[in-house]
């Protein structure tokens, strides 16, 4: 299998998991606890029907969406992502310049393994930087100054992260701080020497915006649980998130809202647009899907600022669900991050490729030609 | 696999079927008929949806509550369950001392394979006793005034099995009166010598509390069925539980409540709980499930009673199910028998600091700060 084989989702996952040592691979593919949220994220999609319109004229498509005052080509954007080098020895050099190619947002973590003043002198194209909370108030500051410098154009603060998610894939593949490697484990980075021989060989392992601050910062070793609990504020509270919008003076989102009690709050603090999501089901197991919750959201704030609904897209069509429903964009992590691991910035091209196609393609199907055509009148739920 | 590796229901389950000859583990986890009720009533909790709220400054969030008059540091027990010392030689001792260390209440059945005094003198954390109304108004009295004076701070009295279940695995399995072992189940016993070495090397199974009152006490398969079916009075009604409730004087929960109707009539007799159970599907298959039942029970008894779900718990999140749906607390049998099973006392511990964990984790991202934070408005019920 290689990437000419790779038509789908599904196929991208399985070269993924060729590619990767079972670790990696696990730390990417799973979620919290049972998984149920990861898999409702995805299925909630089945439990609604498109209702085409025929006969309209749909030569041309525009797919062009604008959020946070950027106008994209596409109506979906790249979300953040943790160490991407990891996945692949490019990491976000592969992404942001797919990014740029399709002209669509590029969704920079705060745990990047990149530089954001790398990325910002490598594309001109709409970027967010994506940012934690951390106790130490220096670290937050310089995240927050360098972005600023740096050109960034919208800042998403996490907010459903304040401790770890039990990832009981991790716990067993020994993802963990120290690493605890199984021996089924230690067997799979053997198998994979590519992996290991780019990882040694394509430059040093960092995480660039926090290594002046924490010992952590140097070491891939340290797990992401461990760090969501010890280095994140858990008191973090509406003061502080407004106070971080007001610093940050342009344009700011909460990631990770599903109330829509929180999404009025985040109008009256000055946010322009939210994120739908409960992180990929990688934290709280029985949460509520995003596209599940989308319309009560859109419904109460859709006219105040950019609602984005993150989380379980693996095609086109759920994507016009989406938006049928009334987010302004979808945005989503495994869809691009799968591809990354395949085959590095030629495979998140392709995979960005084949979702615009396939939007081409449904958007045609359903006698749309721009994405404000969609709407309810489109959608049936079943039962 | 050894405990170490236990992370959840399923591992713990996975271990116990190892160390437990067949007949054993599959009256554990064997349910009544075709099991319907059983799986059922895990699974009703994945049809209603978490939804956070955000930015809360949470905190350490407190997780004490109080049932039967008595504070517990966690919002979840174990439920009674009969003969533990055939899961391991400790038995009730393991789980007692296990239950006491995490604050949280041991329940003793009547049929348990210790005594109440014994269990008295060796734990003084929180207890309650587990009552089946014998025909012998004598063996009832008796064990009440026993309970009294061992202090026990509660009891329930069981209302699901005036008659046994039908559980067919234990049919199969020769777990039957008079046992009929299979070919199989005598292999399963041989293959498990330390199993075979440790019951005929520890004290002689019996059914301590019963042993001078009845001579069936002694046989491990003629004391379930037989028992239940010989000594349990099937002709037990409302007076019968009003008496005991009355002479008990104390925290008192009917232990099998279903119906609106029964759960109001319990108000009314002097209860000041309710266990909303089937038993954990052993009993009556096609029963609903207690989540599926626990909203439409609180609105009816309002503050009037202590409602505690019994039944399918095997994740914190399905405990803040619970409580946001209206439960005071949530109870388990199955999920605590396995970890007995597989590692006794450290067993149990490893599964109450596993679920302890859990509920905090979850807590913290749904932003709740204590238990009472966990209402209606947490949940949405998938359509
Ligand atoms: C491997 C991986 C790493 C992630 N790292 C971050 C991160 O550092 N910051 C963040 O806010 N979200 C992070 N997310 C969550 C994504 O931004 C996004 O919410 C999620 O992937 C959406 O679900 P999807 O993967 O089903 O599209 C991560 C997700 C994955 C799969
Ligand atoms: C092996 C086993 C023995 C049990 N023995 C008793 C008992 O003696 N008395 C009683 O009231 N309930 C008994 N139960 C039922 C439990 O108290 C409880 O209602 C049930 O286990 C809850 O369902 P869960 O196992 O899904 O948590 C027993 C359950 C099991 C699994």
């Amino acid at each position: 299998m290689n990437l000419k084989d790779c038509h789908n989702f599904g196929d991208f996952r399985k070269l993924a998991k060729k590619k990767l040592p079972s670790p990696i691979f696990h730390y990417i593919d799973g979620a919290a606890d049972d998984e149920i949220t990861y898999a409702r994220n995805t299925s909630a999609f089945d439990d609604v029907d498109l209702v085409p319109n025929v006969l309209r004229g749909v030569e041309n498509v525009d797919l062009s969406t604008t959020i946070f005052g950027k106008k994209l080509d596409l109506p979906f954007y790249l979300a953040p992502t943790a160490l991407q080098r990891l996945f692949h020895y490019d990491g976000e050099r592969a992404v942001g310049k797919a990014a740029k190619k399709f002209n669509t947002m590029f969704g920079v973590s705060a745990l990047a393994t990149v530089s954001v003043e790398e990325i910002s002198a490598m594309i001109d194209t709409p970027k967010m930087f994506q940012f934690y909370f951390h106790k130490d108030r220096g670290l937050n500051d310089s995240c927050l100054e360098r972005a600023k410098a740096a050109k960034f154009d919208v800042m998403a603060l996490t907010v459903d992260t304040i401790t770890g998610g039990n990832r009981e894939r991790d716990l067993r593949t020994g993802f963990t701080s120290p690493p605890k490697l199984t021996l089924s484990s230690l067997f799979s980075f053997a198998t994979k020497p590519m992996w290991g021989i780019n990882y040694l060989t394509k430059g040093k392992f960092e995480l660039p915006h926090l290594q002046d601050f924490v010992k952590e910062g140097t070491s891939t070793n340290s797990s992401i649980g461990s760090y969501f609990s010890t280095m994140l504020d858990q008191s973090m509270n509406w003061k502080d998130a407004e106070k971080l919008c007001s610093q940050w003076g342009g344009h700011f989102a909460l990631k990770g809202i599903m109330s829509v009690e929180d999404a009025k709050k985040a109008v009256d603090i000055g946010c322009t647009g939210i994120m739908v999501s409960n992180h990929g089901g990688r934290q709280l197991d029985g949460s509520r899907s995003p596209f599940d919750q989308l319309a009560e959201i859109v419904d109460a704030v859709g006219d105040k600022l950019d609602v984005i609904c993150e989380g379980g897209i693996h095609r086109g069509t759920h994507m016009l669900k989406a938006l049928s429903l009334g987010a302004k964009a979808c945005s989503g992590g495994r869809l691009y991050l799968y591809a990354l691991a395949a085959a590095g910035q030629a495979g998140v091209e392709r995979a960005l490729n084949q979702y615009k196609t396939e939007l081409q393609r449904d958007m045609k199907l359903m006698g749309c030609t721009k994405i404000s055509d969609l709407n309810r009148s489109n959608l049936r739920f079943r039962g | 696999m050894s405990l170490s590796n236990c992370y959840n229901f399923d591992d713990f389950r996975k271990l116990a079927k190892k160390k437990l000859p067949a007949p054993i583990f599959h009256y554990i986890d064997g349910g009544a008929d075709d099991e319907v009720t059983m799986n059922r009533n895990t699974d009703s909790f994945n049809e209603c949806d978490l939804i956070p709220n955000i930015l809360n400054s949470v905190g350490e969030p407190d997780l004490k509550t109080e049932v039967f008059g008595t504070k517990m540091d966690m919002p979840i027990f174990l439920s009674p369950t009969a003969m533990q010392s055939l899961y391991h030689p400790d038995g009730d001792k393991a789980s007692a001392r296990a239950a006491e260390k995490f604050g949280t209440i041991y329940s003793m059945s009547t049929m348990a394979s210790f005594s109440i005094e014994e269990i008295a003198n060796l734990s003084s954390g929180p207890k309650i006793f587990q009552l089946y109304i014998h025909k012998d108004q004598s063996i009832t009295n008796d064990l009440i005034d026993r309970c009294k004076r061992a202090n026990f701070n509660g009891m329930c009295i069981t209302v699901d099995t005036i008659v046994a279940g039908n559980r067919e695995r234990d049919h199969r399995t020769g777990f039957t009166t008079p046992p009929k072992f299979t070919l199989d189940s005598l292999m399963s016993f041989a293959m498990r010598p330390q199993w075979v070495f440790n019951y005929f090397t520890h004290k002689k199974f019996e059914l301590a509390n019963l042993k001078d009152k009845v001579d069936k006490g002694t046989n491990i398969a003629q004391s379930v069925m037989g028992y239940i079916n010989e000594q349990y009075d099937p002709a037990m009604n409302w007076k019968d539980a009003e008496y005991c409730i009355k002479k008990w004087d104390g925290p008192i929960a009917l232990k099998g409540v279903m119906s609106i109707d029964d759960a109001k009539r319990a108000i009314d007799i002097g209860c000041t709980a309710i266990m909303i159970s089937n038993h954990g599907g052993r009993q009556l298959d096609g029963s609903r499930s207690p989540f599926d039942q626990v909203k439409a029970i609180r609105d009816a008894v309002g503050d009037k009673l202590e409602v505690i779900l019994d039944g399918g718990v095997r994740r914190g999140t399905h405990v803040l199910k619970a409580l946001a749906a209206g439960a005071t607390a949530c109870s388990f049998g199955k999920a605590f028998l396995f970890s007995l099973g597989a590692g006794g006392q450290q067993g149990v511990e490893r599964l109450l600091q596993n679920m302890h964990d859990e509920i905090r984790r979850n807590m913290i991202l749904m932003g709740c700060k204590s238990i009472k934070d966990l209402d209606e408005s947490k949940i949405i019920y998938r359509r």
